[in-house]
């Protein structure tokens, strides 16, 4: 699958070199820091995990990169660009493109509709079909459904619409979060190898996921979060045999 | 036939009904012929007001999904401000009975006017409550359309008035109504044609509204607000565009109102109380919400319902059981009986009549796809979900034509309820 953008930077040639750049963010619900100071880096090309138990700020650090939380300090650089200013329905033009949790498609559109909203950057229509046949591709039970009403899908369907929607605006990254939340284990599977596919093609991966097992297993590195702040970081395979990410992640 | 021809030949034929139901071309009026009633006639008209002012509302509170529950404050705006133009015109005109073709000099501008002063306000209602998440629109519109009305009906008349405001406020007749610049009614100029006429215009528009990549984004931002921001759709701009339009078509609506024929001939507060924004909320989600055709319905239906059941406390049958028990106040029961109808129609279709379907179905475009493997696999998809829809549309046809069928016969004994009585 080839996924092209216009704000899209050369994948091949840089590969390797930072793409977003997080530098000591801090984010605040109210009173209650959620975020102390975060930093991390992706590549590009990579996928990058975050994983941690609830609550210790995953999501909340995604939803602030996908520009819907206000950050409270530090900052957010993509591409050479701040993302500080940036509002969140602009950053799809940026070649950012979020998949909510809990899949967040439009239920009483059609998948077609929603994979046209996915598009909804891009005024070419002969681009739109000619990626919207990309996403098929890669995910062929959206292919058979594109008529059917969004919300008669199956969850693991919904979670590959809502990736499929993601990938229509041509992203040079992807936010990825809790992909696998509420979804048959065999469709699990199926969802990241699909990421893994779109990873290969060039497209960047950031990835929130509480199965830290197939998050481990998937991304490259990985940043392990606890209560706002980064309790560890690395390769995931080293991860993966950490005596103490088995015992608190992976249950022994 | 190609389609530009068609379409002139449509519009053509349309002006020319329309034309002669106001003037009926030298005979008596069209419309006085089909409705010689003028009770029937307002009735008619009101509804189709009705009709405007539901179509308007369902562009934000259905399509969009954002709730205004103070539409009509800008239905009040639009009618004053219809009513101030009008007035003013016709007596630049020269006063005497409002001739049709001069109405094509002063309802123009009438409704040019209504929907840009409601639009306006809209505006300034919208900006600030929709840039937020959740129910503060709600709010905002309930307290604004109270506070417009409130201004208005408490406005210190007479002569002691001070200051350009108030004086101007005064001149609108406070709680007895604005009855035109000399105080004799503002001028009836808005007749079948001009009130038809808007009905079909913003049938139109609402239908370009929904069936639009402009429709599309409204919807995804009712369904979800993240996630349709998320694929770049700016929710602020479009929620508070769209609400600048249902105002702007409220505004049309109230301007109409203020100028129908065999409607009232003057401008009122109370007109635009709650409850008439609460009869606006119930047209649009009794006929669907989000459904352009439901909205046309609705309005039609409630305003029905509600004339339906004043007409038959008029029966004889009805007066005599009146006397003889005083103690119960059949004008009371009048709003049970309209509760009870809502109630049933909301336990047998909680969608409302249409759901967000239409009469009419769309043609879609046909796409061209590359992959011959992907088009078959579309086609067999395609074909199962025409049995689908035909499976999905029927029971909404048989409601519709059944809902049709049924006014049409209780129409039927209303005028023979009528005959008897007279």
């Amino acid at each position: 699958m080839k996924i092209e953008h216009p704000n899209r930077p050369a994948p091949k040639a840089e590969a390797g070199t930072p793409l977003l750049t997080v530098d000591n963010l801090a984010v605040s619900y109210g009173g209650i820091k959620a975020l102390k100071g975060i930093s991390l880096n992706v590549n590009r090309g990579e996928i990058v995990a975050m994983i941690g138990a609830n609550g210790a700020g995953k999501t909340t650090t995604l939803k602030t990169i996908a520009r819907l939380l206000p950050i409270s300090s530090g900052k957010i650089n993509y591409d050479g660009r701040d993302l500080g200013p940036v509002s969140a329905e602009s950053l799809v033009e940026y070649g950012v493109s979020l998949v909510p949790e809990g899949r967040g498609i439009f239920p009483n559109l059609t998948v077609r509709e929603n994979l046209e909203l996915g598009a909804w950057n891009h005024k070419s229509k002969s681009v739109i079909v000619e990626t919207e046949m990309e996403v098929v591709r890669l995910f062929p039970r959206i292919g058979e459904r594109v008529k059917q009403v969004a919300g008669t899908l199956s969850g693991g369907e919904q979670q590959m619409l809502a990736i499929a929607r993601a990938l229509m605006a041509r992203p040079a990254m992807l936010l990825l979060d809790e992909p696998s939340l509420g979804i048959a284990p065999r469709l699990v599977a199926d969802i990241f190898e699909a990421v893994a596919r779109i990873a290969e093609a060039g497209t960047t991966i950031l990835l929130v996921e509480q199965n830290t097992r197939l998050a481990l297993k998937y991304s490259r590195r990985a940043y392990v979060l606890r209560t706002g702040e980064i309790a560890m970081s690395g390769n995931s395979k080293d991860l993966a045999d950490n005596e103490e990410i088995k015992a608190a992640y992976l249950g022994g | 036939m190609p389609r530009i021809v068609r379409g002139v030949l449509i519009t053509a034929l349309v002006v020319v009904v329309l034309i002669w139901l106001e003037s009926g071309f030298g005979a008596s009026p069209g419309f006085q012929t089909v409705l010689p009633d003028a009770a029937w006639r307002q009735l008619v008209l009101f509804a189709m007001v009705n009709v405007v002012i539901a179509l308007s509302l369902n562009v934000i509170n259905g399509m969009a999904g954002q709730f205004s529950i103070g539409h009509a404050g800008f239905v009040g705006i639009g009618a004053y401000t219809g009513a101030l133009v009008a007035g003013h015109l016709h007596v630049r005109l020269g006063s005497g009975d409002p001739q049709f073709a001069n109405s094509f000099i002063v309802m123009p501008l009438v409704l040019l006017a209504s929907g840009t002063i409601a639009a306006l306000f809209g505006l300034l209602v919208g900006l600030p409550s929709l840039r937020l998440r959740g129910d503060y629109l709600a709010i905002v519109t309930l307290g604004f359309a109270e506070i417009f009305r409130l201004v208005i009906a408490t406005a210190q008349t007479g002569g002691t008035a001070e200051g350009s405001v108030a004086k101007f406020l005064a001149s609108l007749g406070g709680q007895n109504g604005y009855a035109g610049p000399e105080g004799n009614g503002v001028p009836q100029y808005a007749g079948p044609f001009w009130i038809f006429g808007s009905v079909i215009v913003a049938t139109l528009i609402a239908w370009r509204i929904k069936f639009s990549g402009w429709g599309r984004a409204l919807r995804a931002l009712r369904e979800d607000e993240i996630a349709a921001s998320a694929v770049g759709v700016d929710p602020t701009r479009y929620k508070v565009v769209s609400f600048v339009i249902a105002a702007a078509g409220a505004g049309v609506a109230g301007g109409l109102f203020a100028s129908m024929h065999d409607g009232s001939p003057t401008v009122q507060p109370d007109s635009f109380t709650f409850v008439q924004s609460f009869d606006a909320i119930t047209m649009v989600i009794l006929g669907g919400s989000g459904s352009v055709s439901g909205a046309i319905v609705g309005g039609v239906f409630v305003t029905v319902t509600v004339k339906l059941i004043e007409q038959l406390q008029g029966l004889e049958s009805i007066q005599a059981f009146r006397a003889d028990h005083p103690s119960i106040d059949l004008n009371a029961l009048r709003m049970v009986v309209y509760a009870a109808v809502l109630i049933g129609l909301m336990i047998l279709r909680p969608e409302g009549l249409f759901g967000e379907r239409e009469i009419f179905r769309r043609k879609r475009p046909k796409k061209g796809g590359g992959d011959p493997d992907n088009n078959a696999a579309q086609k067999s998809q395609s074909t199962q979900e025409s049995t689908q829809d035909s499976e999905n549309s029927t029971p909404a046809d048989k409601e519709s034509t059944e809902s049709a069928s049924s006014k049409q016969a209780t129409s039927e004994t209303l005028t023979t309820a009528e005959g008897t009585a007279s």
